[in-house]
């Protein structure tokens, strides 16, 4: 089960970085004249392109006369072989635009982004948790309370103010930065809770006794002794943020801190897809809670496999 | 290994029959089943509509939203009301009037009869009442800018008990219009408020339904916070249809608040909720239509919407300080380039699927009374743009694509407006890349609601792009939009120093205002049409059709091109009888 | 090593609660007022909500009537010194004192709250202890169903659910009462009631029962991975009796402190799930309150959901020294 998620994992990794190459169309071009339209039905070789027949209706019908060629390898791994009539595997949005190739490239913005801000708020809260587990009495409950005080607090008014003292269109990396900032910030203190947990009920346990009367600091303990304990619930939390930060982009993305519009992220392809009675005209419209999923999937794959196999009966 | 077996069919028994008992029981729609004879409408019966927010106040003259018209029009009475089909002043609460030569002074003779809910007399004296209540320092009404004319309030006499007359102090186009909105308050009921100075808290959320009177069809018969209203028939409801039926139709009309608008839809579709009170959105029109060819809802198309969406730049020189680019984004060929430069029909096409009418000024065919279709028009030619441009020294030197004056000043603007609105986003969009061959770059950026507000109010904006919704079709009624020195001149709040052609406007819409001949008023305010779409201080490229769905139960319905859609005829409404 | 300790003495517990009591007390004032000046400083306030072309005086006297002109430390004295008396100011959306709306939209997030939590904990544990105590088809098809629940963003688990209930029947696709239950009596209304709540509970339980079910199953893996369990094992207890006597004890200690912050998190509302079937709670009206900038309405929402949260700790507290008794509350190494 491990490798199966190892490779999966190496996969998805894979297509993040190769999308240019993968995606049959670039993210951002708009196909006027393919709104809303259906995923290309491939005949062998080659497709037909579509027809308005009605736009308000999205109702589209095939040009049997004019099969459009599918080639191989030419720039892309597979494309359409006349420019202005794209090949739509997963059919297109309300702007025309082709919903696999942001799918391929929206890995890139939403995978980096969770993956770079799962591991600070790992980290953050790993730290604060632990040391909070480990001191208790006044240190713990200061900082439990602050981490209370963190998690109450309406975080998007934080977002929002931070918005307004900011330039109007900001750089994607500029957007990169602070959204890790902003996941980490708000995250922490979930992370903190559950190690605490734990650290505060393993700080009774003989071995450390037995490691402080052997005349380890403090931080050797914490850090050596202790913190071993909490990797489980560590990597089941990692796993956990994960899909939890790429949807929270969404919500960002909503008050005005989100990229560009040329940037694709799963989260706002998922948010745009919540007119859900069109759902069942359009499911792949949905796609990218599929690509979530088997994010989600290798990385708990890769992390659950850690484990020795069960007793047995 | 048996009992596991048994465990599993047991729990799946009553996982099933739990779910039987869930079904939710017949629909909305009890009431006396009767066999409708030819087109009569059948008497009874109740239909469930829905809204994004509950009501502030069920005060009428303070409560300035949707949700407080709509409420209005179910509960309240006027001595006359403009039909939202027709658009024509037609009598109500009074049955004829007779006009005094000059036009200021009307004399309304009021039915006989009429009662409020709780049975007092309905008299003169309550519209006499209700014009002092509004114009009370202290009620701060915002009927009372509505109700002003030249200038001074409008005022009542009371000359016995079922004869108003109304006095105008000054000729006013609109006219007997305004009086749509003098929405009558019971004088027995709030005297005690209005004189104790408490006028402005009276009839708040909290007050209990069975204190307030009604004129109209329906009265409230519980508020449930952030859940529903109900409101129930008014039994002296003083109205009959053609056939001498007693109205309203409706037992209960029952007001489901849902915040959702997707989730509104749902609903709709699946028959939980009868009428919405907005148009579809375009991109709902597919399921809506799906819903239609089952045999569950009904999708008319209403017209076409009476305001577009508007792009503008800022056009306050405090605003822009000393940046060059505002050298040029003043020129008034600047915004005709652009207006030259947008293919409208490809805009509908792409923006509102291709539901929408191209239009080059603030009024829409949707307006039928004041569109003026002789409107300056800017077709589309890309060369043209380009040349004007060329005119006001904007060209692409560099050859980077975008446009730049003499000391290399790009157009490039940011546009702001407002975040998670498909057709201001697909529109800008739109607009990008139709403007990007002529040299203008634009970069949209979606603003949450209220950042964008406040950056309207301190005009901290380059340009904008959105919509304001509209009331009434009377441009009279917008005149603080028109006036230069309006607080509702959003293209230039605190325009001191108007242009030529500005104060020209301003002269036209202060006699437009003033004008009673209707036949004079259309030519000035055609007038207007074309002076401001000579200088374009605000673009339109296309208004949408308006498309409204309803569940097939309802009948009556005739969807207007303002809001409420079909609330505003709610008294005619009524349910297929037999329908469940 | 004995399982149970000696009990704690009553001062030791009421000591305990007190200490917990100034924390809450001093983190709901915390909130709270962070939550006020962070409304100030946003850009736009409640005015937006009068509309784009309201009259100047309109405008000037709502600030005034909410103290907008003031400097925001000095609202928040005033603020504070009528929170003092329980007079927590109005709301400019409603028009009505704070206090009542938020208890009214408390008591119903609460039953809500309650409601999921019920479900995602007889979902999640049990289901947790299944996929993390053994391999096969049936844990394999678990963690298949919790991932993709974890996928789903609520926004989308919500109208998929009011979908299935508007188009099935089976339930009612939304809010929290129907208008039937307007005559009837109090049963009729508990049991009108209980039948909106299953849409939005589910919404709510479904990625808390995968997040629970993902942690109780990390955290049982982990236990009976420990000599302790072999050595029950070898002296011939159960398999069942090991699971859940053994082994899911131990497992309890990160579980609790999750389990409380979901109790806090639940009780402040998740207002997408509110918001789409029109639940009229807690969540929902702090989300319309931020957006209007409903200043004294956001602090008396912010202070609602602090003292949430700080139940939610205690009770987590409190699970964890039952759970674990090897856990001193106040003791330093």
């Amino acid at each position: 089960m491990k490798t199966a998620g190892r490779a999966l994992l190496i996969a998805i990794v894979f297509v993040a970085v190769a999308a240019p190459w993968l995606a049959p169309n670039p993210p951002d071009r708009q196909f006027d004249t393919y709104l809303y339209a259906p995923p290309t039905s491939l005949h062998g070789t080659y497709f037909y392109p579509l027809r308005i027949v009605s736009r308000l209706e999205r109702r589209f019908e095939e040009v049997r006369d004019r099969p459009v060629r599918v080639e191989w390898l030419r720039g892309h791994l597979v494309s359409s072989a006349d420019d202005r009539e794209p090949l739509l595997l997963l059919g297109a949005d309300s702007y025309g635009r082709d919903i696999f190739a942001r799918l391929l490239y929206g890995s890139r913005a939403s995978l980096g982004l969770a993956a770079l801000a799962t591991l600070v708020t790992m980290i953050l809260g790993a730290a604060v948790g632990g040391i909070a587990g480990y001191a208790g009495g006044a240190v713990d409950e200061i900082l439990s309370r602050f981490a209370d005080f963190v998690l109450v607090l309406p975080a998007i008014y934080v977002v929002l103010a931070l918005r307004a003292v900011m330039p109007l269109v900001l750089p994607p990396g500029q957007v990169f930065v602070l959204l890790v900032g902003i996941f980490a910030l708000v995250g922490w203190p979930v992370v903190a809770r559950g190690v605490r947990g734990i650290i505060a009920s393993e700080r009774e346990r003989e071995y450390v006794t037995a490691g402080r009367a052997a005349g380890a600091g403090p931080l050797r303990l914490l850090a050596v002794h202790l913190m071993p304990a909490a990797r489980g619930y560590l990597l089941t939390q990692a796993t956990l943020l994960l899909p939890a930060f790429i949807l929270a982009e969404a919500t960002l993305s909503y008050v005005g801190l989100g990229f560009p519009d040329s940037v694709p992220t799963w989260g706002t392809m998922l948010s745009n897809a919540s007119n859900v009675a069109l759902v069942g005209e359009a499911p792949w419209m949905l796609a990218p809670a599929a690509a979530i999923f088997l994010v989600v999937l290798a990385v708990n794959l890769v992390v659950q496999g850690s484990g020795r196999p069960p007793l047995v009966r | 290994m048996r009992i596991r077996l048994l465990g599993i069919v047991v729990t799946a028994a009553i996982l099933v029959g739990g779910f039987a008992f869930w079904r939710s029981p017949a629909a909305p729609g009890g009431g006396a089943v009767a066999i409708s004879v030819g087109g009569a409408q059948h008497r009874g019966g109740q239909i469930v509509t829905s809204g994004r927010a509950g009501p502030r106040t069920f005060n009428r003259l303070l409560g300035q939203d949707q949700l407080s018209s709509v409420l209005s029009m179910l509960t309240m009475g006027r001595l006359l009301r403009v039909n939202f089909s027709t658009f024509e002043v037609e009598p109500w609460l009074a049955e004829k009037w007779d006009a005094s030569p000059d036009a200021l002074t009307y004399t309304f003779h009021l039915r006989p009869g009429l009662t409020w809910s709780d049975g007092v007399p309905f008299t003169a004296d309550d519209v006499v009442f209700s014009l002092q209540a509004i114009f009370d320092p202290k009620t701060h009404s915002y009927l009372a800018d509505v109700l002003t004319v030249g200038g001074k309030p409008i005022t009542a006499d009371a000359p016995d008990a079922s004869t108003v007359v109304i006095h105008f102090p000054a000729a006013s186009g609109p006219g007997l219009r305004l009086l749509d909105s003098l929405w009558v308050m019971p004088k027995h009921k709030l005297e005690a408020a209005l004189k104790g100075g408490t006028f402005a808290q009276a009839w708040n959320t909290d007050t209990p339904p069975s204190e307030l009177a009604a004129m109209g069809p329906f009265v409230i018969r519980e508020y449930v916070p952030n859940q529903r209203i109900v409101l129930d028939r008014n039994p002296r409801y003083w109205r009959k249809a053609a056939d001498s039926t007693q109205l309203p139709y409706l037992d209960r009309i029952v007001y489901e608040i849902i915040p959702d608008q997707d989730a509104e839809l749902l609903r709709l579709q699946s028959g939980d909720i009868d009428l919405t009170q907005s148009e579809l959105r375009p991109d709902d029109y597919v399921p809506a239509k799906r819903a239609e060819d089952q045999g569950r809802l009904k999708v008319q198309e209403v017209g076409v919407s009476p305001k577009a969406d508007a792009f503008w730049f800022n056009l306050k020189p405090e605003a822009w300080k000393n940046d060059p680019r505002f050298a040029f984004v003043r020129r008034r060929e600047f915004r005709q380039a652009i207006s030259y430069a947008v293919d409208r029909e490809k805009f509908a096409e792409n923006v509102y699927l291709g539901a929408a009418v191209p239009i080059w000024g603030p009024i829409t065919p949707g307006n039928p009374l004041w569109f003026w279709p002789d409107v300056p028009r800017y077709f589309h030619d890309v060369n043209k743009a380009k040349e004007t441009l060329k005119g006001i020294g904007l060209e692409d030197r560099n050859g980077n694509g975008v446009a730049e004056d003499a000391q290399g000043h790009e157009a490039r603007f940011t546009v702001v407006t407002q975040r998670g609105v498909g057709w201001y986003e697909r529109g800008l969009a739109e607009l990008r890349s139709q403007l990007a061959p002529v040299g203008i770059a634009i970069e949209p950026a979606g603003l949450e609601n209220a950042t964008l507000n406040q950056r309207l109010v301190k005009s901290d904006y380059e340009a904008m792009y959105q919509r304001f919704g509209t009331t009434d079709l009377d441009p009279a009624s917008e005149l603080d939009m028109w006036l230069s020195s309006g607080e509702g001149h959003f293209w230039h709040f605190g325009d001191t120093k108007p242009e030529a052609w500005e104060a020209q406007i301003d002269a036209l819409m202060k006699e437009n205002v003033a004008t009673v001949d209707q036949a004079r008023r259309k030519q000035t305010f055609n007038e207007v049409q074309r002076i401001f779409a000579e200088n374009l201080p605000v673009l339109y490229f296309a208004t949408p059709r308006m498309y409204y769905a309803y569940n097939v139960r309802v009948e009556g319905v005739k969807p207007s091109v303002l809001r409420p859609v079909a609330l505003w005829n709610a008294d005619m409404l009524s349910v297929r009888s037999g329908a469940p | 090593m004995p399982r149970r300790a000696a009990p704690y003495t009553t001062q030791h517990v009421v000591h305990f609660l007190f200490r917990r009591l100034a924390f809450a007390l001093l983190l709901v004032i915390a909130v709270s007022s962070s939550a006020l000046l962070l409304t100030r400083l946003a850009p736009g306030d409640l005015t937006t909500e009068l509309g784009a072309r309201a009259r100047p005086e309109d405008v000037a006297r709502a600030r005034e009537r909410f103290d907008l002109n003031r400097s925001p430390l000095s609202q928040l004295g005033g603020w504070a010194v009528r929170a003092a008396r329980f007079d927590f100011g109005d709301s400019f959306l409603y028009d009505r004192p704070v206090g009542g709306l938020i208890r009214r939209a408390a008591g119903n997030t609460a039953v809500l709250a309650v409601a999921a939590l019920a479900v995602a904990t007889l979902l999640g544990i049990p289901l947790g202890i299944v996929t993390g105590s053994r391999r096969g088809a049936l844990a394999a098809a678990i963690r298949g169903v919790s991932l993709v629940c974890l996928s789903i963003p609520p926004l989308l688990t919500s109208l998929l659910l009011v979908f299935v209930a508007s188009r099935t029947g089976w339930l009612p696709a939304g809010g929290m009462t129907s208008v039937t239950a307007i005559d009837a009596g109090w049963s009729a209304w508990m049991l009108d009631v209980a039948r909106h709540l299953p849409l939005p509970a589910l919404a709510l339980a479904l990625p808390l029962a995968a997040t629970f079910e993902r942690l109780q199953s990390q955290a049982m893996t982990e236990t009976i991975h420990q000599p302790f369990i072999v050595a029950a094992l070898a002296r011939g207890v159960t398999w069942r009796t090991l699971l859940i006597d053994h082994a899911w004890r131990a497992s309890l200690r990160s579980m609790c402190a999750i389990y409380g912050l979901a109790i806090g998190a639940l009780l402040s509302g998740s207002f997408v799930v509110e918001y789409v079937t029109a639940w009229p709670g807690l969540g929902r009206l702090m989300y319309e309150a931020l957006r209007a900038r409903d200043i004294y309405l956001v602090a008396g929402c912010a202070a609602m959901g602090g003292v949430f949260l700080a139940f939610g700790s205690v009770v987590a507290d409190l699970l964890l020294f039952a759970a674990d008794p090897r856990v001193r509350e106040g003791q330093t190494t």
